[in-house]
């Protein structure tokens, strides 16, 4: 998983083409003649202006789909925000507001909800939006025949029934505080599709059809380009947006660097931080910081029998000197005591961070039974010796995993760093659990949840964890519907965690974007990133 | 002497010729199927993550094709091949046809190592012309020549790309003007757009990976082999014009020297292509290996496999019609 980026668009300008100084005429040969033409033919375009009014932005991924149910990647996530729209959003402030929907209300038991449509919405094919595609939605997100990862984000809802052309009730299966906040899963048109089993391979995936306010007019290998929805119920300002496959971070860089009047890109989402001295005093490029809810841990597979020891395993946390790391390989941040980023409500200040103390990581391996000989500690004839594997696309990963290696070393624990791609890692590392150590950053929508990370069993515990007064808590928070008692849970968890490690959980960075000083009123949403695109606009 | 070869010899080797390409296109293509198959990770466990039943996960590996062995899973592709389907993109581009996805990237890719090759070879006939003999003081201009063309293509299309960059970068900072279509490179503009990301890509694997020096120093031994044949003094002798018999006789030497570089320039293509973000076969290839899309990776190399393939085929039909010894040999 990684950081959310952030885009900008270009101003428009009606700007002259490169002049050229006439050439002076000379006798001609045939060769001559020819290099001209050829100087020529590249020439050409020299003079040929921009497109003007078009926001560019790079993406480090292609979408894994553009239908919003088979969106499995951050670079998915944020081009879905021009194309469909949700029942309710959250707005600047964090308060739910109505996007599809235009009022709502909830029954006294807080069992059910009745969403009021906004009228005259239009899909982007010109038919109307209605109650019909609302309960289309949730049935083929529902129906066992479509198979996608966020499956569970529909399970809260027990059924939908559309109460009339714009309005539509669902009966819920758990009552929360705010159950309208729940509804920001995109709808898709019910007339575009034959049945509610909808296929990953269907066309709408690459030519999807919306009600946001962009609507995709070319899908190519490398480019997305979205025009400006004319029958669009609200207003944007922009008039067309290029999103184009870049994985290379050096040349997001470039790109942006090189931006001017049409060219180029107008942001980029993520500034790794060797980067960010390239814009720190630009002229045409402004840093935004924008605050994602993620945060980077160093995971124990508890399966090894080592690790399984809370002594060691607190050794190794005794060891990093984690102020050292962020700020040599990843810039700014927060250290973290537990599963929380310091800006969520669950973080619990009360919980000390854990300084570097080599001296004290020693006596608690010699204390479990680990005697160093030569450079290494063993036991019996087990050595301390780590495979620390890591996905290749982490941000400045290498030296990192250097670094972590030579922190270890000096408590006598050898590490050796393995640096593999994603599918491998996803494979050797989340399914079949081959590995002592690894490096990674969990990412969140909105506030953490921390049940599939530690509770026995689940799918997302890849690291073999399992604690029994832990998972009490974690079956507590579950059932628990009043959001003091739940958060007086997750802070006692906090507490729990940070005593077991399960993790060493090692910091939330300070993320920034890089923002071309040609666009204004930009507002990054932390994760999804363009929801409040409709109001940028090029100054 | 030679005697004419009657049909049925012809057609015999036509034959064989045929079928021994067939067995290298299955081999090749097998190969590749294999290797992505038993490689790490796979297209169900990128889709779903840690996510989805155990039922859900073999749906999808059904509709994937991945829940039957390799054997019989290439058998399969390979039924459907023979009839022209090469399926649908899963990860890389969902849905899409990879005959369609597949032909238009290697159409940008065989294009760009031919133009390239083209190119050089005509060049280096050009030098090899202008220069003649070989002399001491050529020296001077095929040394430098020689150590600039040894760099990697992608190392002179990555210095290129800087180096215009930063060129119209500096243009521009007197500000009122606009750079051209394709400024800042990468572009992300295809072909029909503008012609110079195609060009500069052009130029860098001709200058890279000394494949002009290459070609000039070969052009340049089979021109003199040529010239100094004992036939040509006969020829000399009559008094005909010796240019068409000179041409005649290189036709062959410069279709094998074209034909045995053609898979190291492709290769070259794949990695140049991608800093000049056109859309071609490396692209694709890389990209969807990425997201282990095995429909999309074997028919891209489908392409690769049989462009090498007939490439040779072709040679081997020019060889036997300038030079019917060619086929006695092989009888």
């Amino acid at each position: 998983m990684s950081p959310s980026p952030l885009t900008l668009t270009p101003p428009p300008s009606p700007t002259p083409p490169l002049r050229r100084t006439p050439p002076r005429p000379r006798a001609s040969t045939p060769t001559r003649a020819a290099l001209r033409a050829l100087c020529g033919l590249l020439l050409v375009s020299l003079v040929t202006p921009a497109a003007a009014k078009t926001y560019r932005y790079p993406e480090s991924s292609k979408p894994s789909s553009l239908l919003p149910f088979f969106v499995e990647n951050m670079s998915g996530v944020r081009i879905s925000e021009f194309v469909f729209e949700s029942l309710v959003t959250k707005n600047k402030r964090g308060d739910v507001e109505g996007v599809l929907a235009h009022s709502w209300s909830v029954s006294p038991d807080g069992a059910t909800i009745t969403f009021q449509l906004k009228p005259n919405v239009k899909w982007h094919d010109g038919k109307p939006f209605t109650a019909e595609d609302v309960v289309f939605t949730v049935e083929a997100a529902q129906d066992p025949k479509t198979i996608f990862a966020s499956k569970s984000k529909f399970r809260f809802i027990r059924s939908a029934r559309v109460m009339g052309p714009a309005q539509v009730q669902f009966t819920l299966l758990r009552t929360t505080k705010n159950p309208a906040a729940d509804f920001t899963f995109k709808i898709i048109p019910k007339h575009h599709f034959t049945s509610t089993a909808i296929n990953r391979l269907d066309r709408f995936s690459k030519y999807p059809v919306g009600t946001g306010p962009y609507k995709v007019a070319k899908s190519d290998l490398r480019v997305i380009k979205l025009d400006r929805n004319a029958d669009y119920w609200g207003r944007a300002s922009i008039d067309s947006i290029e999103m184009m496959h870049t994985p290379d971070s050096n040349e997001q860089i470039n790109l942006l660097k090189y931006s001017g009047e049409g060219a180029g890109v107008q942001t980029v989402i993520f500034i790794p931080p060797k980067s960010m001295s390239t814009f720190e005093n630009s002229d045409s490029v402004v840093l935004e910081p924008y605050h994602t809810v993620a945060w980077w841990y160093l995971a124990f597979n508890h399966k090894n029998p080592a690790l399984a020891d809370l002594s060691v395993r607190k050794a190794v946390a005794l060891t990093l000197n984690r102020e050292e790391l962020l700020e040599a390989h990843l810039g700014q941040g927060d250290l973290l005591s537990g599963p929380f980023t310091e800006s969520s409500p669950y973080y619990n200040f009360d919980v000390e961070l854990r300084e570097q103390d080599v001296e004290e990581a020693k006596s608690l391996l010699e204390g479990a039974g680990y005697k160093l000989k030569g450079k290494e500690r063993v036991k019996g004839n087990a050595k301390l010796k780590f495979d620390l594997v890591i996905n290749k696309d982490l941000p400045n990963c290498q030296p990192l995993a250097l670094s972590i290696q030579a922190d270890l070393r000096k408590a006598g624990i050898v590490v050796e760093p393995k640096f593999v791609d994603a599918a491998l890692y996803n494979e050797q590392v989340m399914k079949q659990g081959k590995f002592d150590l690894t490096v990674n950053i969990w990412s969140f929508e909105e506030l953490e949840d921390i049940f599939p990370l530690f509770r026995t069993g689940q799918p997302q515990n890849f690291i073999g964890y399992s604690n029994a007064a832990i998972d009490e808590q974690l079956d507590a928070s579950r059932k628990e519907s009043d959001h003091k008692t739940y958060k007086e849970i997750m802070m006692r968890l906090h507490l729990m965690l940070n005593d077991d490690l399960p993790y060493v959980f090692l910091w939330s960075l300070d993320v920034y974007s890089g923002v071309s000083r040609q666009l204004s009123d930009i507002f990054i949403q932390p994760y999804n990133y363009f929801t409040f695109f409709k109001d940028w606009s090029f100054k | 002497m030679s005697r004419p070869l009657g049909l049925g010899a012809m057609s015999l080797w036509a034959l064989r010729r045929a079928a021994r390409s067939l067995a290298l296109l299955v081999g090749a293509s097998f190969l590749v199927y294999a290797t992505l198959r038993t490689a790490p990770g796979n297209m169900v466990d990128l889709v779903l993550g840690l996510n989805g039943t155990e039922e859900a996960r073999a749906t999808l590996r059904a509709e994937f094709g991945l829940d039957s062995g390799v054997l019989l899973g290439y058998a399969r592709w390979a039924a459907r091949a023979a009839t022209g389907d090469l399926g649908r993109s899963i990860t890389f581009s969902p849905g899409e046809g990879v005959a369609e996805l597949a032909l238009g990237a290697f159409a940008v890719t065989l294009g760009l190592a031919l133009v390239s090759l083209l190119l050089s070879v005509t060049f280096a006939y050009a030098l090899a012309v202008a220069l003649g003999r070989p002399q001491p003081r050529q020296g001077l201009l095929l040394g430098p020549l020689s150590f600039l063309n040894a760099a990697p293509s992608f190392v002179v299309a990555v210095c290129l790309a800087h180096g215009i960059n930063a060129l119209i970068h500096l243009q521009l900072q007197g500000g009122g003007r606009v750079g051209p279509s394709w400024y800042p490179i990468p572009t992300y503009q295809s072909i029909s757009d503008s012609l110079a990301p195609f060009s500069f890509a052009m130029i860098s694997i001709s200058l890279g990976d000394g494949l002009f020096m290459d070609l000039f120093n070969a052009v340049r031994a089979e021109l003199r082999a040529v010239s100094g044949a004992q036939f040509m003094s006969a020829v000399r002798a009559k008094g005909a014009r010796t240019r068409p018999h000179i041409v005649k006789n290189l036709v062959v030497p410069t279709l094998s020297l074209f034909t045995a570089r053609l898979p190291l320039v492709l290769s070259a293509v794949v990695v140049v292509e991608y800093i000049f973000t056109l859309d071609g076969s490396g692209y694709l290839l890389f990209e969807a290996a990425k997201v282990r899309d095995v429909p999309v990776v074997v028919g891209v190399s489908l392409f690769f496999i049989a462009a090498v393939i007939l490439m040779n085929l072709i040679l081997d039909l020019v060889k036997a019609k300038v030079d019917p010894r060619e086929v006695a040999r092989v009888e």
